[in-house]
């Protein structure tokens, strides 16, 4: 094995390089021929850091993208997935902008630099970038005021529970699970203000052993119900086995346990994108920080309730949410205290889009802390 | 919730979690008794969940599922079984292949499986009267077929690889397979059957992780599973009854990983605890290896070397 | 030597050689590739592809324009740096697999750099990064190699363990103590300043790191075949008792050996966050360090042709992605990849076989 590789090594590099260019040439005339055909038809893609059929975050957007497929008829949408968040993320934008996408949905915060990049070079192409931090003029960010739904979740599990203790399974300690606790903790002290809600972090958003694991290790503790921001139904299908309860999320989630779920969370994000698609189409498209709630209709939904959901609390979430529909009321409205006591929303304050969307503390209640 | 029932529940879920690594780690065990290093172990369960999952999936019957995962992780190790012990490929070579290969074809064949929830799962089997003992009743005697399987199989290849003729062969294979192949055994034969035996149960293992540990799929679901079983093997020192103890300590990890979070008990990041599996298997083959020194009882001798047949 | 067919007046043998020539080699390897396409084929069809128009696709997103070919070459230099330190790991039978958490480990130890002394200037930064990279991913390989040399312990599930541990500690650091107070808590370091950045080709993401692995690769070539080092580590490769019995210091070459191998993945990390991201990051490897060992082994464990190798693979990588963008599942990459290497080492097998036929009585 030693020997045989000394000088004639040259060899085999110098041969694949020529077998790698002749190819090349080939193959460049075919993209030649392949371009200038497809123009007219506006072209769309989702691209997603996991796989498109993960029944949580990229279904929820893959669900959108059918209906969307139907809506637009005359409009191209194509997803790809299993793009890294890495060095690769770029590169893929910039091929999609090469093969003629105009607007293109970036799932996860990990593109964020990618994005931004590939922006600048192609001002042409439109972005949506998920839960970013900043907008260009040609990049909007887009999440939604999920914690809204939190809120009234919150309201039910703590009007259901009997130990007191609620069990939640959160991904990372990033603003959009950590408003989603929040809003949870004050929906359930709203009710139920010996309750408490605990937390575990899972450092995964998906991943089926870790999640039911996690659950079952709050059921332990003495949880009896879960709610949880992953994107798997597997918190709820931990509770069922028990006998316990669960609070699905994404999607709804009821199929998956039906005894157990009080409901499910969902988004329906066709109510976001669809004008979106329809202003580059009208090329009135604007750059702009997408971050909606229950005003817009059907967008933020919850599953039909299960038999043990009480009648009262029925009542109390739709006062509460006809509050938020009407925007007359928030749901991080003063006083609110942290962990630590203090005091971070004055009483008769509401907190701003910006202070949620960036949100890094924890509310009183909540058992768990932060990863510092 | 008291401190009894906490513990129950804990040692509950050290076995359900220690079953799939038990029943890969015996399945190397017995591979290395023959002499053949199999690195393949990771991407055969992997091969082994996605295929066992796509059957039960598809048939509804979670028997069909396992028997699957077994044949694909049977077939996985007949390629290694071809390359180390026909072609004489270097073993950690062609396992690492193994390894890769497993992922990548898993993650293909799984891709329409992603997200979905097995239809059918086993069901709990109470023993009677035992499962009624205090504490550890309900967590060693209320478990599902797979449970009880994994722990038969550890006795009966224990009773195999020491009390029997076969038994003996088979360690004189693995320990001097000139000397034995000098009396008459057939070195290759047991070699294949071997690797053949090891990879269906670490296919098993892979099942047990797909259809009964979460009922789902996902790619790389093993999440190194595969090397902790080899490193185990080591812990055991070759024998299956230590390969039970190693594999349910793993168990214990994984299950206080998010306990330990959800009681309160340790202020440390979750970053750190789920580092726990990982950071314990460094230990303990430390440890291990220390001490197969000390005690002179090391690998069998013709580990990872491939047979050629001196002709004369 | 192996008979397969006896005659009444002779014998049919394989005979067999020790080496094959590059030539050959390089015959096996093509044969291979083409082998595993084929079987890459079946799979594809099966998911309703054109397995041709998919191969052709795949080949002009890497090869097809100059921005594809940057891009290849862009992919091709962690996977260059980390599988010149598997490969001579391997040179001398030390199974390092574990190149992914060496390389995590040395983009953080090159983090660690810029963020803690942004002032200092690009003159000074690059290299105290260049050489926190290096040290960071040779600690992390170095834990398992002093457990080798001194007491045995396998250094191939050592390795792999750490792997884990490195990424689950960049992931802590990312969403902790160094997480960006821009970001709102996102698992994203703030950006290195410009002092901290690799230079650039212009127009390309292509940055110094290619000349790094281009100079490692000569440069290792030459310590193998040229000097007393590396001459130790080939005896001590091919057997350790002889290596024993030539006075050869082991304990420590497995240590030395280790580091640099570690060392050489750590400055693939730095060079990827530091030449192409700009900051530390989760997943900043999509499985460099495993696709690193393949490169090695393809490269016969020779410097020069693990340079070539590892521009290879980053092609199919580039072309499997771009592939995603039409529908096909990336995984068939990976697939691709393990059937190559299985082809690979099969068809060695053979080229190293002749059929001779031999006459009794000689």
């Amino acid at each position: 094995m030693k020997r045989w590789f000394r000088f004639k090594v040259i060899l085999v590099p110098l041969l694949i390089l020529c077998l790698g260019l002749l190819a090349a040439g080939c193959g460049s005339k075919q993209t030649n021929s392949g371009q200038g055909e497809k123009k007219e038809k506006l072209k769309v893609a989702f691209v997603y850091p996991g796989a498109k059929d993960d029944f949580g975050w990229a279904t929820t957007q893959e669900n959108a993208r059918k209906q969307l497929m139907k809506e637009f008829p005359d409009v191209q949408f194509t997803a790809v997935e299993n793009i890294p968040e890495g060095s690769d993320s770029a590169r893929t934008f910039t091929q999609l902008c090469e093969q003629g996408y105009k607007l293109i949905i970036a799932s996860s915060f990990g593109y964020q630099d990618a994005v931004h990049e590939v922006a600048k070079k192609y001002p042409d192409v439109k972005f949506i970038h998920c839960v970013g931090t900043k907008t260009a003029p040609n990049v909007s960010t887009y999440f939604g005021k999920m914690y809204q739904l939190r809120y009234l979740s919150g309201i039910l599990a703590g009007k259901i529970t009997k130990s007191n203790i609620i069990g939640y399974t959160a991904a990372y300690p990033v603003p959009a699970c950590l408003s989603g606790i929040n809003a949870f903790t004050l929906g359930v002290k709203s009710v139920n203000p010996k309750a408490v809600v605990k937390v575990v972090w899972t450092n995964t958003w998906y991943d089926p052993a870790v999640e039911k694991e996690a659950a079952k290790s709050l059921l332990d503790a003495g949880a009896d119900i879960i709610s949880m921001h992953q994107d798997t139904p597997q918190g709820l299908i931990a509770a069922a086995e028990r006998g316990k309860y669960g609070i699905g999320y994404d999607n709804d989630m009821t199929s998956f346990a039906p005894k157990a779920a009080i409901t499910s969370l969902y988004w329906d994000w066709t109510k976001i994108f669809a004008p979106e698609v329809q202003a580059v189409l009208d090329g009135t498209w604007k750059s702009q920080r997408i971050f909606k709630g229950l005003e817009v209709p059907g967008f933020l939904n919850l599953a039909p309730y299960g038999p043990m959901v009480p009648e009262d609390a029925k009542k109390l979430v739709e006062e509460k949410k006809a509050l938020m529909e009407s925007q007359k009321w928030d749901v991080f409205t003063g006083p609110i205290k942290d962990q630590n006591g203090q005091i971070r929303v004055k009483e008769g304050e509401r907190l701003s889009d910006d202070d949620i969307w960036g949100m890094n503390w924890l509310v009183e209640g909540v058992e768990g802390k932060l990863p510092q | 919730m008291d401190l009894y029932s906490i513990l129950t529940a804990v040692l509950s879920a050290t076995i359900i979690a220690g079953t799939p690594i038990l029943y890969a780690s015996l399945g190397e065990l017995l591979t290395e008794k023959a002499g053949v290093l199999n690195l393949g172990v990771e991407g055969m369960m992997m091969i082994g969940a996605v295929a066992g999952f796509l059957v039960s999936f598809k048939t509804h019957d979670p028997w069909l599922g396992i028997i699957a995962a077994m044949l694909a992780g049977g077939c996985l190790s007949l390629v290694h079984a071809l390359m180390s012990i026909s072609l004489r490929v270097n073993q950690v070579v062609s396992g690492l292949a193994l390894t890769i290969l497993g992922t990548g074809l898993s993650a293909f064949m799984g891709k329409p499986m992603i997200g979905m929830q097995a239809p059918v799962t086993f069901n709990k089997i109470s023993i009677p009267v035992l499962s009624k003992i205090p504490f550890i009743g309900s967590a060693l005697f209320q478990n599902d077929i797979l449970v009880y399987l994994s722990i038969i199989l550890v006795l009966t290849f224990w009773f195999l690889i020491y009390k029997t003729k076969h038994g003996l062969r088979l360690r004189a294979v693995g320990e001097n397979p000139a000397a034995a192949d000098a009396v008459g055994v057939n070195v290759f034969a047991f070699r294949y059957l071997y690797v053949v035996i090891g990879g269906m149960l670490a296919g098993l293992g892979g099942a047990y992780l797909s259809l009964v540990y979460t009922s789902t799929w996902l790619e790389n679901m093993t999440a190194g599973r595969g090397w902790i079983a080899v490193a185990l093997v080591i812990f055991a020192t070759w024998n299956p009854l230590r390969a039970l103890l190693g594999a349910y300590i793993f168990g214990g990890v994984e299950a206080s990983v998010f306990r330990l979070q959800a009681l309160n008990i340790v202020r440390i990041p979750s970053f750190f605890l789920k580092m726990l599996p990982y950071i314990l298997t460094v230990i303990v083959l430390y440890w291990a290896t220390r001490e197969t020194v000390r005690k002179r009882i090391g690998a069998p001798s013709a580990l990872g070397l491939p047979y050629e047949r001196e002709e004369r | 030597m192996l008979s397969v067919f006896e005659k009444k007046n002779g014998i049919l043998r394989f005979e067999k050689k020790l080496s094959i020539s590059p030539l050959s080699y390089l015959i096996v390897l093509i044969i291979s590739i083409i082998l595993a396409l084929a079987v890459g084929a079946i799979f594809i069809r099966i998911n309703s592809f054109d397995p041709l128009e998919v191969y052709q696709f795949m080949f002009e997103s890497s090869f097809g324009s100059a921005y594809g070919i940057s891009e290849t070459i862009v992919k091709s230099i962690p996977l260059m740096l980390s599988g010149l330190g598997v490969a001579l790991a391997f040179r001398m039978l030390l199974w390092n697999i574990g190149a992914e958490g060496q390389i995590y480990m040395g983009a953080c130890a090159a983090t660690a750099i810029a963020l803690y002394f942004p002032r200092l200037p690009s003159g000074i930064m690059i290299p105290a990064m260049l050489l926190a990279g290096f040290v960071g991913g040779a600690i992390w390989s170095l834990i398992p190699g002093i457990m080798r040399a001194r007491a045995g312990v396998n250094e191939i599930i050592t390795t792999l363990m750490l792997n884990y541990i490195a990424i689950l500690w960049v992931n802590y650091l990312v969403f902790g103590p160094w997480s960006d107070p821009a970001s709102f808590n996102q698992p994203i370091t703030p950006k290195f300043p410009v002092s901290a950045m690799l230079p650039t080709l212009p127009g390309s993401r292509i940055h110094m790191g290619i000349f790094l692995g281009l100079v490692f690769a000569i440069v290792l070539y030459l310590v193998l075949t040229r000097t007393r080092w590396g001459y130790e580590i080939r005896v001590t490769g091919e057997s350790e008792s002889a290596a024993k019995y030539a006075g050869i210091n082991i304990v420590r070459n497995i240590m030395l050996v280790m580091l640099v191998s570690g060392g050489l993945a750590g400055l693939a990390g730095m060079a990827e966050v530091a030449g192409v991201l700009g900051r530390l990051q989760q997943s900043i490897s999509p499985g460099y360090g495993y696709t690193a060992i393949l490169v090695a082994i393809l490269g016969k464990l020779n410097p020069l042709a693990v340079v070539i190798v590892s521009f290879l693979f980053s092609s199919l990588l580039v072309g499997g992605y771009a592939a995603q963008t039409i529908g096909v599942p990336a995984a068939i990459v990976s697939m691709l990849q393990g059937a190559i290497l299985f082809f690979v080492l099969a068809g060695e097998f053979i080229a190293r076989f002749r059929l001779r036929y031999e006459r009794r009585g000689n």
